[in-house]
């Protein structure tokens, strides 16, 4: 089988195809290793704005307040990236995605209390138990429907608070663990809040490449077909079962991420941290980002993690807003406010284009 | 050796029997015709067969290997490929897409006899849906969903292609169409094993039909030997006449 397009640069390689397997060739373009395709101009330039404003951000001058928002934006955007990719790309909801982060957070803390392991050698471990817990929950997904998996996950986040209170010493009961500073590497020290931002800027960003490539790599492909027709997938030879409990344990990395991140940031966290409630804040901020597009989970962090800033809201108040503006999404932007943005931005070029084709008539 | 032996097959949901005894043998050189009235047992076998349902008993052998209760994706994989009774696709992907997916997951065995589909947009073509490739899967007309279906079929390299209602809700000229794409399958080394409705179309393509009655095989045999069967024609438009 001829492969049909343009030789490779030095990072691009054409896609593979092997004239012995019943593979077509994929789609024309260089591709990175072959697999991912490099991203568009456009999504170039988007890349680029948004790693020159996490840089900047600090050095905006904006106040301590704002830049501890924004640490808790970024991580929780971290963890919400997990949930986009197992609910954007497959299909599958889940309310107990907080539970996740809070496997996460709580291995640290109980490393930190019990065996003095502090967050370097700490962060593989939370994040390899955070995806173990998350293949495992998904395991009902396998047997049940969307809706019912949704219940499930509530109950099984309420479940983990009631064994985090009920944890006695190990897990610091109701009151909860302490930990202390990040361990300082290349001698920066991360009681500063603008390394800790820096810090967890870099795990965002690295969350965004990884999701990149995930997404529009032939395994994202993937999970979209099954999310689009699981009875289609598996009569074209796809095996759903084990692709749904690999995308909710890439899924708990994220999160597991997230929950260290957060830990080491708080200092101090409680069961009441990773139950119903802060779920459901994930599933909103999910919802109102977009969960398909790459930078809608980061959107849907900073709505609602900011607005109650930005807008001068007290707690009753900023959660009516919530719920006024995931009624707005739910009716007018179903794809989330990211695709909404997209929408803008498509319509402004083309009416650029019919206006710069007007005046090149003249 | 027929490529498909379906054996003493029996499937039971509860106490609602689809298929009770149903012995088939399916060979990939001449194009097998599955009829019979509604409820017969027609699409509960092309599921037992292909591993949505599991066999309540009896053995379904493909390529002299026991596939009873194999989950579906293996089956399909290993070149047994069936189309849905509804127009399935990948809604919100491109119908190019949608072609991929399938070369990607399908069997990968390449073989003398069959078709080295070198890009998706051949096999679009060959079912008629050239130029499409960009297309949304979700907004094309019905017709077209069924042409994407048989190529997502074929992208995914099948060796026997289990058809279930290809032509249902299609014109007769769409039909027609489709009747010349499948008698072209054999000869490019694809059996091909379909159910239908429609008499004078399987009566043209099939040069085997099979009859089912409440779950049982009642006739089988040349179209014009079968379609003559009083049993068979009882069992269509009721004795009375």
């Amino acid at each position: 089988m001829e492969n049909t397009f343009e030789k490779p640069g030095a990072l691009a390689r054409p896609a593979q195809t092997s004239s012995l397997s019943g593979k077509l060739a994929p789609p024309a373009g260089r591709h990175l290793a072959g697999i991912v395709p490099l991203p568009s101009l456009e999504q170039s330039v988007a890349g680029v704005l948004v790693l020159a404003l996490l840089l900047a951000l600090p050095w905006l001058h904006l106040g301590y307040r704002f830049l501890s928002i924004a640490v808790t934006t970024g991580y929780t955007a971290i963890a919400l990236y997990g949930l986009g990719l197992q609910f954007g790309q497959a299909g599958i909801m889940s309310t107990g995605h907080a539970a996740l982060i809070g496997i996460g957070a709580y291995t640290a803390a109980i490393l930190a209390n019990h065996l003095g392991i502090g967050f370097w050698i700490a962060l593989p471990f939370s994040m390899i138990l955070s995806a173990i817990v998350g293949g495992l929950i998904s395991l009902p997904a396998l047997r049940v429907g969307g809706q019912h998996y949704i219940i499930i996950t509530f109950c099984f986040c309420t479940l983990l608070v009631v064994i985090l209170t009920n944890g006695g010493w190990f897990t610091g009961a109701a009151t909860g663990l302490d930990v202390g500073p990040i361990y300082p590497v290349f001698g920066i020290n991360f009681d500063k809040l603008r390394n800790g931002y820096y810090l967890v800027a870099l795990a965002l960003v690295i969350t965004l490449v990884l999701t990149y490539m995930l997404t529009n790599s032939p395994y994202g492909r993937t999970l979209r077909a099954i999310r689009e027709n699981e009875p289609l997938a598996r009569a074209v030879g796809i095996n759903v079962d084990l692709h749904k409990i690999g995308v909710c344990t890439v899924s708990g990395v994220f999160a597991g991420l997230a929950g260290i991140l957060q830990v080491y940031y708080l200092h101090h966290i409680s069961p009441t941290l990773y139950g119903a409630f802060p779920s459901m804040f994930l599933a909103l901020m999910m919802m109102l980002g977009g969960a398909k597009l790459i930078y809608g989970p980061l959107i849907g962090a900073i709505i609602v993690n900011f607005l109650p800033e930005v807008m001068d809201l007290n707690p009753v108040d900023s959660r009516i807003a919530y719920g006024i503006g995931l009624l707005v999404v739910i009716l007018l932007l179903p794809g989330g406010v990211s695709a909404g943005l997209v929408d803008i931005y498509r319509w402004l070029v083309a009416r650029w284009r019919v206006l710069s084709q007007i005046s090149a008539a003249h | 050796m027929a490529a498909l032996e379906i054996t003493g097959l029996r499937k039971a949901f509860g106490g609602v029997v689809a298929i009770s005894g149903v012995d088939i043998s399916i060979e990939l050189e001449r194009i097998t015709g599955i009829i019979g009235p509604n409820g017969s047992g027609k699409t509960t076998l092309f599921n037992v067969v292909t591993g949505v349902y599991r066999p309540t008993a009896g053995r379904v052998v493909w390529q002299g290997e026991d596939i009873s209760g194999q989950p579906p994706h293996q089956i399909a994989r290993k070149g047994l490929v069936r189309t849905f009774q509804q127009a399935m696709s990948f809604q919100e992907l491109s119908v190019r897409e949608n072609v991929y997916i399938a070369s990607e997951h399908g069997s990968q065995r390449a073989d003398a006899a069959k078709p080295r589909w070198g890009s998706p947009e051949e096999i679009l073509s060959f079912v008629g849906l050239d130029g499409h490739g960009e297309e949304i899967a979700g907004s094309m007309p019905f017709g077209n969903l069924r042409r994407l279906g048989v190529a997502v079929a074929l992208a995914a390299n099948p060796t026997l292609l289990l058809l279930d209602e290809p032509a249902a809700g299609l014109t007769d000229r769409e039909a027609t169409a489709l009747t010349d794409l499948i008698i072209q399958l054999p000869k490019m080394g694809i059996g091909v094993c379909l159910i239908d409705h429609h008499m004078t179309f399987m009566a043209a393509l099939c040069e085997r039909l099979i009859v089912l009655d409440f779950g049982t095989k009642i006739a089988e045999g040349p179209p014009d030997a079968v379609l003559h069967d009083p049993k068979v024609m009882e069992v269509y438009l009721g004795n009375d006449l």
